[in-house]
């Protein structure tokens, strides 16, 4: 028992069950896509497919943080659409305000953050009404300041964030800068999650909030930080999205939904205390799948909204169940 | 006179433990009978009996003579068996009249009808000697006006039997004794009272007769002129103690370690005692007695807003569970389910909170320089009964769940260790090994404080025992001292400064 070496982390053996589940799927439908375009098995294309889908796998990362702390973030949309419309405006056109502007965009993510976090933790008003609010706020604010139709360009250099993709890698051949982003970031979120005193902790107030705070561990700081790094997902998502998708008053419409059923889906459990950046990853790139197959089969758009609300129900439904027979 | 209402024989087991064992009782219209017993004696399982709330294993509830088995409160309340609980059970954002009609709102043509509502509340409550406006919000109102309008829900129904289960708890003297008036007026109508209090001043001044209840049994029943306090303390306590506490230390405690000098908040008052090193001291006392809003005190949970502590001599700020734990308290909190774990998160992961909880926010999940090997040898220690610590702490037993959460401030090493109800609810053998680690902890120099309403491990383990009443340190007793001692000063007896004004 106690010669058990340092790798196996206790997390891993909570989270694989959501895990298999969420990579099963993705397999699945994936092999699908494959079947009616058999150029997605292309190395090229795959990495394509890994640069659209890395905007909702990073939401999810950051959504995921808030989930485990025993909330959710509706504002995520809302602050990636504000992230476009001032990336825009502030850059005007110009090159070199591109870096200056970015770190803009990041500080108006931390005061989103902060401010949803401060809400819910000493106010306490329920996350999913507070961060409605921030929602419907950050967004009419946005639309307020780019009247409505956004003005201004974004410069090369900016949208070669989410774009630009990288030739004659070796092993790899294309890599779009985009993956590297979407790399880093998950690798980033899996670390503080599984592997500091944070996401423990994060765990911990997620699971009973009380007993968290009867041990020691400063409960309030702890649920604003969640809400912080998940607005700061949000950030990144927003200069990816801005990239490849040009400026757009509906940019972030409806991904903070999307984000919840990626975590979902990756076996995330709602209201706190079980969950991992492995499932929100593979729980996002198999709602991302879903979507491209609806595309391949020539659904209508807006069947795909039902259908992801469908898929929504039915995962929290299957975690329901999958929980109820093991405790 | 005969009995309106009588209780035969009446049996009740909750897995297995006998929680009432043949129990006769009966109470008499216009009377009030007054039942006494230690915490856990079965007061609260026989008036559930009584109210429909449980149905017996055994024996017949007879109302006027006759038999009836109630299956739901409802039925009871119907009867005329009305139960006013300790904790309150308004709605607070409802107006006291439709807090009294719950349930039962008059009607005409099918539409509530208010005004009649209005008018009945009002003469109910003037009925009861009180001016309470009929539409004024229950969260506007005073404890004290609350409980009126909880009695006058249970007057609604014409109530033959009225069951009141720690009336006075929440109270002040002079809202004690307004209520005891009112007692005094409802038995002056005809109404049959059962009155459960642990204050003897009020049980003398009121009672007619006395039942005391001791390990789900009737230990007698008798009439107010036949009765002491001393007869109802005797017969209260008196167990035989159990074998299994560990043997004290044969050395003399050491320096002191926590002191609390003048200590108070909204509950407590003048809280004044020394904790040295190795030794352990139990705080005992009733449920109202506030022991453990002590105990949330010296852990920051529900902070001291006057007086001083010291830890290890140095004054220490204990404004947040956080701040105490920093300063070297562990806690091991009352209600293991709610306060204690965190269900979902493995045994080791349970075990590791506080230092996680203390340790830099990006340092590694083993709760900076420890190893995983030195958490399983701590949990190992603990004899923590798993088949791997990796496993949700919830598929534990209580007992080994207990024993985590003792791990968790092992490792943390605090210099006081304050133990709250710590063998509640789990198995004689956990228990023994949990008074071991206890005995242990305070031979290494660390000074315990363990709050219990268990009276018997009280006696066994405690160095020196605190009784508190009513937010204060009502006196302090030494090893070994009789039950009937810590009851008397559980009992406020000892400090009988009210009860020349209740009796009056």
């Amino acid at each position: 028992m106690t010669a058990i070496p340092d790798t196996v982390r206790p997390s891993r053996r909570v989270s694989i069950r959501g895990l298999n589940f969420a990579l099963l799927i993705f397999v699945v439908l994936y092999a699908m896509i494959a079947v009616l375009q058999p150029n997605y098995l292309e190395a090229g294309l795959f990495m394509n497919f890994l640069r659209r889908a890395a905007p909702l796998v990073i939401l999810a990362c950051g959504q995921l943080y808030v989930i485990l702390s025993g909330g959710f973030d509706l504002s995520m949309g809302a602050v990636v659409t504000l992230v476009v419309l001032a990336a825009s405006m502030l850059i005007g056109g110009d090159p070199a305000m591109t870096w200056p502007v970015i770190v803009a965009l990041y500080a108006m993510g931390l005061a989103v953050g902060l401010a949803n976090g401060a809400i819910v933790a000493f106010l306490k008003v329920p996350s999913i009404i507070a961060t409605l609010g921030t929602m419907l706020l950050v967004n009419g604010l946005a639309l307020a300041w780019s009247g409505g139709a956004p003005r201004g360009d974004l410069p090369d250099n900016f949208r070669n964030l989410g774009r630009l993709v990288l030739r004659d890698v070796p092993l790899v051949g294309t890599l779009p800068v985009a993956v590297i982003i979407l790399v880093g970031a998950t690798l980033l979120a899996g670390w503080g999650l599984h592997r500091t005193a944070y996401g423990k902790r994060l765990l911990a107030v997620g699971d009973n909030p009380r007993a968290a705070e009867l041990a020691g561990v400063p409960v309030k700081p702890t649920r604003i930080s969640a809400f912080v790094v998940s607005a700061l997902a949000a950030v990144t998502a927003g200069i990816l999205i801005g990239g490849f998708s040009g400026v757009s008053v509906n940019a972030g419409r409806g991904l903070e939904l999307q984000a919840i059923a990626a975590c979902v889906i990756g076996g995330a459990q709602l209201l706190g205390g079980r969950g991992s950046v492995a499932g929100a990853l593979f729980g996002s790139l198999s709602l991302f799948a879903l979507f491209t197959l609806l595309n391949l089969l020539g659904l209508p758009q807006a069947l795909r909204d039902s259908l992801q609300g469908v898929i929504l129900i039915a995962a929290v439904g299957a975690s329901v169940l999958r929980h109820r027979r093991s405790t | 006179m005969t009995a309106v209402l009588e209780m035969r024989g009446i049996g009740k087991a909750f897995n297995a433990v006998a929680a009432l064992d043949a129990v006769d009782f009966d109470c008499r219209a216009g009377e009030v009978h007054v039942i006494c017993g230690e915490n856990g004696a079965g007061k609260s399982t026989l008036m559930k009996v009584l109210g429909g709330s449980y149905r017996p294993d055994a024996g017949e509830v007879l109302l006027d003579g006759k038999s009836v088995r109630f299956l739901h409160p409802r039925e009871a309340r119907a009867a005329g068996i009305s139960i006013v609980h300790q904790e309150l059970s308004l709605l607070p954002f409802r107006t006291v009249a439709e807090n009294i009609f719950t349930g039962m709102e008059p009607t005409r043509w099918g539409l509530l009808d208010r005004p009649r509502m209005q008018d009945r509340a009002r003469a109910l409550l003037q009925r009861l000697g009180s001016a309470i406006r009929p539409d004024a919000l229950v969260a506007d109102l005073s404890i004290a006006e609350q409980q009126l309008v909880e009695i006058a829900k249970a007057m609604l129904v014409d109530a033959k039997v009225l069951v009141m289960d720690e009336p006075t708890a929440a109270l002040d003297d002079r809202d004690a004794r307004s209520l005891l008036d009112l007692v005094l007026r409802m038995k002056a109508e005809g109404v049959a009272i059962i009155y459960i209090s642990h204050r003897m001043p009020e049980v003398m001044a009121i009672a007619d007769r006395v039942t005391v209840l001791k390990d789900g049994r009737r230990v007698w029943t008798r009439d107010r002129a036949d009765v002491t306090v001393n007869a109802i303390v005797t017969a209260m306590v008196g167990r035989e103690l159990q074998d299994f506490y560990p043997a004290r230390s044969p050395t003399a405690p050491g320096s002191p370690v926590l002191e609390v000098r003048g200590g108070g908040n909204a509950q407590l008052r003048d809280i004044d005692f020394v904790a040295r090193a190795g030794e352990i001291v139990g705080v005992a006392g009733l449920e109202d007695s506030r022991k453990s809003v002590l105990a949330q005190a010296l852990f920051g949970d529900a902070p001291f807003t006057a007086g001083q502590v010291r830890i290890d001599g140095q004054p220490a700020r204990l404004r947040s569970p956080r701040e105490a734990a920093a300063v070297g308290i562990g806690y091991l909190p009352g209600d293991r389910k709610r306060e204690g774990i965190a269900p979902r998160q493995s045994v080791r992961d349970n075990a590791l909170l506080t230092l996680q909880a203390m340790a830099p926010v990006l340092s590694s999940p083993q709760g900076g320089a420890r190893s995983r090997p030195e958490v399983d040898q701590s949990l190992n220690d603990m004899d923590v009964r798993a088949g791997d610590f990796g496993q949700e702490i919830a598929t534990l037993s209580g007992g080994n769940q207990q024993k985590a959460i003792i791990a968790r401030w092992l490792m943390q090493e605090p210099r006081v260790f304050v133990f709250v109800e710590p063998t509640r609810g789990i198995d004689v053998a956990a228990k023994a090994a949990i008074y071991e680690t206890m005995r242990a902890l305070a031979n290494s120099g660390r000074a315990i404080v363990m709050v219990s309403s268990d009276l018997p491990e009280i006696i066994g383990v405690s160095d020196r025992i605190l009784v508190m009443h009513q937010g204060r340190i009502a006196g302090e007793l030494p090893a070994g001292a009789e039950e009937g001692a810590v009851m008397r000063l559980a009992l406020g007896v000892a400090a009988a400064t009210v009860a020349g004004e209740m009796a009056s």
